[in-house]
């Protein structure tokens, strides 16, 4: 089972948002809104010593989301490799994973009134493609690969060149979304958006025990079909699969 | 399953076959509803060229149940490699855009009403070929002046030759890459063409003056930057402000604006004076030598560091940087040139430079374009203009191409009548009231015009005064002559082909152009009946596979990018008057100009006024793209940047809408201000491209501010032409209505 990693070479990343761009024409997303964000860091320092560069941000698929623990409804799950999912028709459209995410990675979508996100292009990669961010940089900043794969360039970048995530003492959550890049930039980075801590947990886990029954209830029926269209598809889709 | 295919397998051999296949498209396991295109169920890519920009990428296109649903960058283009900026990206929304140009328009208003009714192709192009001959007959055929731009506008630029109008000009020349290409030809022989030939993949030391890589995005050229500085190059950016590129450099030179020349000659001072030129090379390729070090020996690092801001321990450090890397050194020679009027002496500054360092053809410096054959068609001579062409280009403007032509020098003649009266303009895929400086000028000329005719995709405010608009198809809709790219280090030939058929009653420029010849009485220049036939003729010589061009996209060529390629196969080298590189100027002397570059201090701006710099945002080109609504999404509006320093003393915060004013009284729109250190003090920026003023464009309409209309002044290069632009000065004011 791969362990799917990300690291975006800032030294090389332009901040010209052409991932931005394929990621929205990728996966139709609303304009204005988007599952992958360059953001300026802005200038630091007195002119003419000044510093700047930008985070390339998006979901962390981290080993313990917290999006997870929030959600009413079971619709955002962890697979086997590590990609953390939004299942939209479970989704509820509720955005208390929203809240959750230390990352601010997570938007819902105006038009279908569903969460929406990065999955590493997880469509994609069952096509044996690339994340369309990653295809399409101009700068070759971003890379994605199996971190347990000592051939892969996110392993070397990694274990070998130091990639650093995005995290605070209080915040460690384990993203699997990796940078590299001048200390002087890693830190303006982390500075000027670290992770923040969960909000509305204890409000979402109130409301969750208050709510749950009724929302699975309410969904119970739809999942039924669901799972049943899911499993027969599944079964197709393992015949389509064969190698 | 014996005799099945695995989905992988077909997908690997899909991706190898290329385009024109079917692809089927598969939602991911555990995705119950598709989402986005890639869940369509049979999708066929076609193989094209993008045309956001004019770089000249390779895409492919998909196209699922006849809908366009997605592009992406084409792995077998030997330019782009695959990859594809925000804007190729964005290829669906433009096609889709519900602002297009629909259908061919006839005025019925006053001009400047924008008043119109719907006309069909027939009534359109007849009232054309009409006023075409009365405009023949009355003032002769040079009345009619065409503004073109783009591949696609060359089938309607052989026709304006065959009607007999020598008045052709781009804004690519006089208000772009004109003076660069000028100074290069100068000094070497040869310009530089684009893409521009700058070997920064395997470069030591990247030196830019003033480009802004990575906020102005050519996709080959930003990988090949990102390639070098991985690979370990080195970095010097000259810019007044702390660009993109600035934030990665080794050294940061925010010099005064307007003074690149006085840094450019201590450079050549010092790496004189340290003897650290490359000798060999100057001897065996130079004239002129021992006259340019005469020339710079008073131009020291403390002459200059005193008229740049820039320290003179800096200029000598980046020198001998310089010296030491040489001759895997990439002086970039620009895009955008057009800034003071004395922008090709400013490009023969960069040329010697290039020169002294060895750089010109050796690997890690400048490489050499390679030829290519092109077909042609055997068609009657145009015809001669007796009374020759009225922007100046080869007389008032000696050293201004032929082939580009002075846009400005058009907008004179219209206003004056001199040579001769200019009394219809034909306007081709771009906007002269953005492209072109001084833009209340160019509305004159628009209003004193007995026929304007626009060409183009979107409802741009010029349509305002177009007696005539037509519905151009979008690049991802028709076919357009083949391009022969000579100056990619991997040299190409590449096709750009329907991948949709036009939308709308939209047509392509091959069409449009062949059925108005038709109405002149001039088929005899367009010998072939179909795309087909004419792509065929063209790539002839190449003996390439039509069915590989069509399927992968494009071909590569062996190119021969270093002077040892030529230099082994006997080749002239520089192709100048003396058979060298010309590091003093013949041909400037003979034309009573500076044979060598000297420093000639701009103006400054007025007590209260900034100088008003612009330049390119990544995710836009130029004033084409803020209406598309993937790309509007990621920047809808511009904003001006300006020092905190005189922005507190404005009493301004980031974020807050000025009006901006310039020394003419000329006011922009409302545009944000973005507060920072990043910039100098004496000067303030913006991204080019905003400020729309076409109601008809719904999402760009208003939002931002256009730095054209803050450009009343221009400083004309008087050798070729070019409009010097950052010569405007502008105060912000606070807008009325907040």
């Amino acid at each position: 089972m791969p362990r799917w990693a990300m690291v975006t070479d800032l030294r090389k990343c332009v901040a010209c948002e052409a991932c931005t761009a394929a990621c929205n024409a990728e996966w139709n997303v609303p304009a204005g809104f988007a599952r992958t964000h360059v953001k300026p860091t802005g200038v630091a320092g007195t002119f003419p010593q000044l510093t700047s560069t930008a985070y390339v941000a998006q979901c962390n698929h981290c080993d313990h989301p917290p999006c997870i623990d929030v959600c009413p409804s079971g619709a955002t799950f962890r697979q086997d490799d590590g990609i953390v999912k939004v299942d939209r028709e479970l989704c509820i459209g509720c955005g208390y994973c929203v809240a959750a995410c230390p990352y601010d990675a997570r938007f819902v979508d105006p038009v279908a009134k569903k969460v929406d996100k990065c999955d590493f292009c997880a469509a994609r990669l069952a096509r044996g493609q690339q994340p369309a961010c990653v295809t399409t940089c101009t700068a070759n900043a971003k890379h994605f690969g199996d971190l347990e794969d000592p051939t892969s360039d996110v392993h070397r970048m990694v274990y070998l060149e130091g990639a650093r995530r995005i995290e605070t003492a209080d915040v460690a959550v384990g993203p699997n979304v990796y940078y590299l890049g001048r200390p002087e930039h890693l830190d303006l980075v982390a500075a000027t958006f670290p992770p923040h801590e969960p909000r509305f947990l204890a409000a979402g886990e109130a409301w969750r025990r208050l709510a749950k029954p009724l929302v699975i209830a309410a969904v119970s029926a739809t999942f039924a079909g669901q799972a049943i269209a899911f499993f027969t598809q599944l079964r197709k889709g393992e015949e389509d699969f064969e190698d | 399953m014996s005799g099945r295919i695995s989905r992988r397998a077909f997908l690997g051999t899909v991706a190898a076959a290329g385009a024109g296949t079917l692809v089927p498209g598969a939602a991911g396991a555990g995705q119950a509803k598709p989402q986005g295109w890639s869940g369509r169920e049979r999708v066929e890519r076609i193989a094209t060229l993008c045309e956001m920009c004019f770089w000249r990428c390779g895409v492919l296109a998909s196209v699922a149940d006849g809908r366009l649903v997605r592009v992406e960058g084409n792995p077998d283009h030997p330019l782009n490699r695959g990859r594809l900026c925000a804007r190729g990206n964005a290829g669906v929304d433009l096609v889709h855009d519900p602002d297009r140009l629909k259908y061919p328009m006839l005025r019925t208003g006053k001009r400047g009403e924008g008043q119109f009714k719907r006309v069909t192709w027939n009534e359109a192009l007849d009232y054309l070929a009409g006023r075409l001959k009365d405009l023949r007959e009355k003032h002769g055929p040079e009345s009619v002046a065409f503004f073109p731009h783009g591949i696609h506008a060359r089938f309607f630029g052989t026709l304006m030759k065959a009607y007999g109008t020598p008045n052709s000009a781009e804004p690519s020349f006089a208000q772009c890459r004109g003076p660069r290409d000028v100074g290069y030809q100068l000094t070497f022989g040869s310009g530089l063409g684009s893409p521009e030939p700058v070997d920064l993949a395997e470069t030591k030391l990247v030196v830019l003056i003033g480009s802004h890589i990575g906020e102005n995005v050519f996709t080959s050229q930003v990988q090949a930057f990102a390639e070098g500085l991985g690979k370990g190059a080195k970095l010097i950016a000259v810019d007044p402000r702390f660009s993109t590129a600035a934030s990665k450099a080794d050294w940061w030179l925010p010099i005064k604006p307007g003074t690149d020349i006085a840094l450019l000659l201590a450079w050549m001072n010092v790496l004189i004076a340290e003897n650290l030129c490359d000798a060999e090379y100057l001897k065996q390729h130079a004239n002129g030598f021992d006259a340019l070090a005469a020339h710079v020996r008073e131009f020291t690092p403390e002459w200059a560091a005193a008229i740049t801001d820039i320290p003179a321990d800096t200029i000598r450090e980046t020198a001998r940087a310089m010296g030491e890397a040489k001759p895997a050194v990439v002086v970039h020679p620009g895009r955008h040139t057009t800034w003071y009027g004395d922008d090709t002496q400013r490009a023969r500054a960069m040329a010697i430079l290039t020169a002294l360092l060895g750089a010109w053809g050796r690997p890690g410096g400048i490489f050499l374009g390679t030829p290519i054959e092109q077909g042609s068609f055997e068609h009657p001579d145009f015809p001669e203009s007796e009374r020759g062409r009225a922007d100046g280009a080869g007389t008032t403007f000696p050293l201004a191409s032929e082939e580009g032509g002075v846009t400005n020098g058009l907008v004179d003649a219209t206003l004056t009548g001199e040579p001769y009266p200019i009394k219809a303009w034909i306007v081709y895929g771009q906007n002269v009231l953005e492209s072109i400086p001084q833009p209340l000028r160019t509305r004159q000329a628009l209003e004193k015009l007995d026929l304007f005719v626009v060409v183009d995709v979107m409802p741009m405010e010029q349509i305002r005064y177009a007696d005539l608009v037509l519905p151009e198809a979008t690049y991802l809709e028709r076919y357009d002559p083949p391009v022969f790219a000579a100056t990619a280090k991997t040299p190409f030939v590449a096709l750009r082909q329907p991948a949709i058929p036009p939308m709308h009653e939209s047509k392509p420029g091959w069409w449009i152009a062949k059925e108005l010849a038709h109405r002149l009485e001039l088929d005899a220049f367009f010998p072939w009946a179909s795309p087909d036939e004419h792509l065929a003729r063209v790539v002839e010589p190449l003996g390439i596979n039509m069915l590989e061009l069509r399927n992968k996209g494009a071909i590569a060529l062996p190119g021969r990018p270093y002077l040892e390629d030529r230099v082994a196969a006997g080749e002239t080298l520089f192709e100048t008057d003396s058979g060298r590189i010309e590091l003093v100027s013949e041909t400037l002397r003979g034309l009573g100009a500076d044979p060598l570059p000297r420093y000639t201090p701009p103006a400054g701006p007025p007590e209260g006024f900034f100088r008003l710099l612009y330049g390119r945002a990544p995710v836009h080109s130029f004033a084409r793209s803020e209406n598309n609504r993937l790309l509007n999404g990621l920047m809808s509006e511009n904003a001006v940047w300006m020092h905190t320093a005189p922005a507190k003393a404005l009493g301004l915060k980031d974020g807050d809408k000025v009006v901006l004013e310039n020394t003419d009284g000329h006011r922009s729109t409302p545009i944000r201000v973005h507060v920072t250190e990043g910039i100098r003090t004496d000067c303030v920026y913006m991204a080019h491209g905003f400020g729309n003023r076409s109601k008809a464009m719904h999402r760009a309409y208003g939002r931002g501010a256009s730095d054209t209309s803050l450009m009343s002044k221009v400083a004309v290069d008087p050798l070729m032409g070019g409009t010097g632009m950052r010569v405007n000065f502008v105060r912000p004011v606070k807008p009325a209505t907040s």
